[in-house]
């Protein structure tokens, strides 16, 4: 029984680091332009394929990409923010919706066209490899080593908010549009920041996916949903809600695999009953403060 | 109502100018539709389709005596309604009596109330689930070109029997999508037939991120074997937790994806041992046809050929469609390369031909499908980055079933 608990513990929280990555860069994007970035997921992917691609092509490992795929998916970032969502910050809410679905869509057709719908994935020997604890406890290296880029990047970006300029003045804008622009807050160059950074973490988490998912051109639409419901729970404006409510699907879902007869099948309907239940009980998330008066 | 001359002699000659070609184009072509998923998650299904029923086309000559034959693909986008639109679009609109495709279930069986308005005759190289068996099977225009889900687990049932002698036990992990669900049935009653015991029956969701709650549960049963009744994308997520978990099961089973050159890149060092299921694998020889030795080449010729014009290695889907495909025009030119479905079909019932996946000869199937060709399922095993085949007898390349490895 011990064991048993131990193991739902261990894989809880490898599975939390998991759904940190996928989440957190869609929170940080809508915690500053209040706009859900509904190609979220497809932007994981193309990092999970830029990944592979440096894997198989030039032989560097995802971990090392990952960098250079965050810079890239970045850089991808601000420009699709210039071209795309710079034009309707002020738009109706729909139109936003429309306009991230819409994109998602044609990253995800593209992708199709390019590499074909065949199911991918990095090989690295980490990938591949475990560590037993005790003779059930079983710690899979590759998903120990996302949980910690999960906190490391989380750290470093409750860091960068905290305590560099840029990030007080991301914060500001996040806080008060209108105040933070009577500041002197270069309101939009914010909003471009944020979003290249928000894409920068899915490009990265992508590469750390290549490893832990198959990659296909359909995988963003299972991640989307995923952090959506997280940050929804956690509290749409909130980085440290969405790593609470990260952990918490996680945990609800891994304890009801174990746990129920057939659970694996249940765990995540009743992870999203759970989810509903605690929106009942805070409308805003876990600690967003969306919906409330400023 | 008064209309000159030059009013009536304008007027002929634009009716003259679009009709007659039409009418031509309708005497010399024969026209077969091919709802494909070309686009969407299917994809890989549909374009192999796709370079099968090219390839076979192109080596057939492109002509029936001296009607062209003319392919008319339209993508299914894998969407249930779009296959809807293109089976309507192919039956009613451009009038098509033959049809070949889809490939994936799904999709053949949102086809399946459009096919049934006219009742083209309709070669189906693929669609395993026998769904598309349990409303259509009887139905005579219905050619099944591809092994029901029941032939896979007959096949790997008793080869496993064959190989590791009685008393085995067993622990099945399915998927809860329909391939999953449609597949459970056959994999408990073929296993149990041969004397494997079952002992867990365990539900995975498709896309599962984390596997690792069911994998422990069979890790406390300690069975012989564990057959993964899953897709390809699940197929690769289980393959990797069980060699990380280092579960120690003996002998890993899956369907039709071990066989598939994604599923073995994407599955590294774990898809050593991995047994699966297929009707094509590089490596089963197959001799020419001596009656038609062009379209049925030697295997090894027909996999050069392949490799020439598309620049990799075929898959099952690839040699399927190309089978069927050259079938069907042998029928239709044998039927006198008339566009007559009925004529066809009798054509079609007669054949009986070698192919590079076995014996071309339609007859019903176990579950009650009128014309089903092609029932004789492959047993291969992942050995050292290559296959061994296990069954059937005149495919066999290895008498030995290699345990599965684990990371050490």
């Amino acid at each position: 029984m011990a064991s048993l608990i131990f193991q739902i513990m261990v894989d809880s929280l490898l599975l939390g680091g998991v759904y940190t990555l996928m989440a957190v860069g869609l929170s940080l994007a809508f915690g500053v332009t209040r706009i859900i970035n509904f190609a979220h997921g497809d932007v994981v992917m193309y990092g999970a394929y830029a990944a592979f691609f440096a894997f198989v092509g030039l032989n560097v490992d995802p971990l090392l990409s990952l960098v250079f795929v965050a810079v890239l998916g970045g850089i991808g970032g601000y420009l699709l923010f210039k071209l795309t969502l710079d034009r309707i910050l002020d738009a109706a809410s729909i139109n936003q919706v429309l306009l991230t679905f819409g994109l998602g869509l044609v990253l995800q057709n593209v992708a199709v066209i390019l590499w074909t719908g065949d199911e991918r994935s990095t090989t690295p020997s980490y990938a591949f490899d475990s560590w037993f604890i005790s003779d059930d406890v079983v710690v899979a290296k590759g998903r120990l080593i996302a949980f910690g880029l999960a906190i490391a990047f989380v750290v470093l970006l409750l860091a960068w908010l905290r305590w560099s300029e840029l990030g007080r003045a991301t914060r500001a804008v996040s806080q008060n549009r209108a105040a933070a622009s009577l500041m002197g807050i270069n309101v939009r160059a914010m909003y471009g920041l944020s979003f290249a950074l928000s894409t920068a973490f899915g490009t990265a988490t992508g590469a750390i996916m290549s490893f832990l998912l198959p990659i296909t051109p359909f995988m963003g639409f299972p991640i989307l949903v995923k952090a959506f419901a997280i940050i929804i729970l956690g509290g749409l404006d909130s980085i440290v809600g969405t790593v609470i409510g990260a952990f918490f699907l996680a945990t609800a879902e891994t304890t009801i695999a174990y746990v129920v007869p057939q659970g694996i099948g249940w765990a995540e309907g009743v992870a999203f009953f759970l989810l509903v239940m605690v929106l009942i009980a805070r409308p805003n998330g876990i600690l967003g403060t969306v919906g409330r008066d400023a | 109502m008064y209309l000159s001359r030059s009013s009536l002699m304008v007027a002929f000659s634009v009716l003259a100018t679009v009709a007659l070609p039409a009418m031509g184009h309708a005497q010399d072509t024969i026209k077969i539709g091919a709802p494909l998923s070309i686009s969407g998650k299917f994809v890989s299904y549909g374009a192999a389709a796709k370079r099968g029923v090219e390839m076979a086309v192109d080596i057939y000559g492109g002509k029936i005596g001296n009607k062209k034959i003319e392919v008319l693909f339209r993508d299914t986008q894998s969407d249930p309604q779009v296959t809807v639109n293109s089976f309507t679009q192919l039956l009613v609109e451009e009038k098509v009596n033959f049809l070949i495709g889809p490939i994936a279930t799904p999709m053949a069986m949102a086809g399946l109330p459009a096919w049934r308005r006219t009742k083209a005759l309709w070669v189906v190289p693929g669609a395993t689930t026998p769904l598309l068996e349990e409303e259509a099977g009887k139905e005579p225009m219905l050619f099944h070109t591809f092994p029901y889900a029941y032939y896979y687990h007959l096949s790997l049932a008793r080869s496993l029997r064959e190989k590791l002698g009685p008393g085995k036990t067993v622990a099945i992990i399915y998927s809860d999508d329909a391939y999953g669900r449609e597949h459970l049935p056959y994999a408990q009653k073929y296993f149990t037939q041969e004397g494997f015991k079952i002992v867990a029956e365990e539900l995975v969701r498709s896309g599962a991120t984390d596997l690792n709650p069911v994998l422990a549960k069979i890790r406390r049963v300690k069975p012989d074997i564990l057959l993964g009744v899953v897709q390809t994308t699940d197929g690769i997520q289980l393959t990797k937790q069980v060699y990380v978990q280092r579960l120690n099961i003996p002998y890993l089973v899956g369907t039709a994806y071990p066989q598939l050159k994604q599923w073995q890149d994407a599955s590294g060092d774990a898809q050593e041992g991995w047994v699966g299921v297929t009707t094509y694998i590089p490596g089963m020889k197959a001799k020419a046809d001596p009656k038609y030795p062009k379209l049925f080449m030697d295997s090894d010729a027909w996999i050069a050929e392949f490799t020439k014009r598309y620049n990799r290695v075929p898959e099952f889907i690839d040699v399927g469609a190309y089978v069927s495909t050259c079938m069907l025009l042998i029928a239709i030119e044998n039927a006198g390369g008339v566009d007559d479905k009925e004529k066809v079909a009798e054509e079609l019932k007669k054949l009986d031909v070698s192919t590079m996946i076995g014996r071309g000869h339609f007859e019903p199937s176990i579950g009650g499908t009128l014309n089903q060709a092609f029932a004789d399922v492959v047993v291969h095993q992942r050995v050292k980055g290559t296959d061994a085949i296990l069954f059937p007898k005149e495919f066999e390349t290895a008498d030995k079933l290699e345990q599965a490895t684990y990371a050490k």
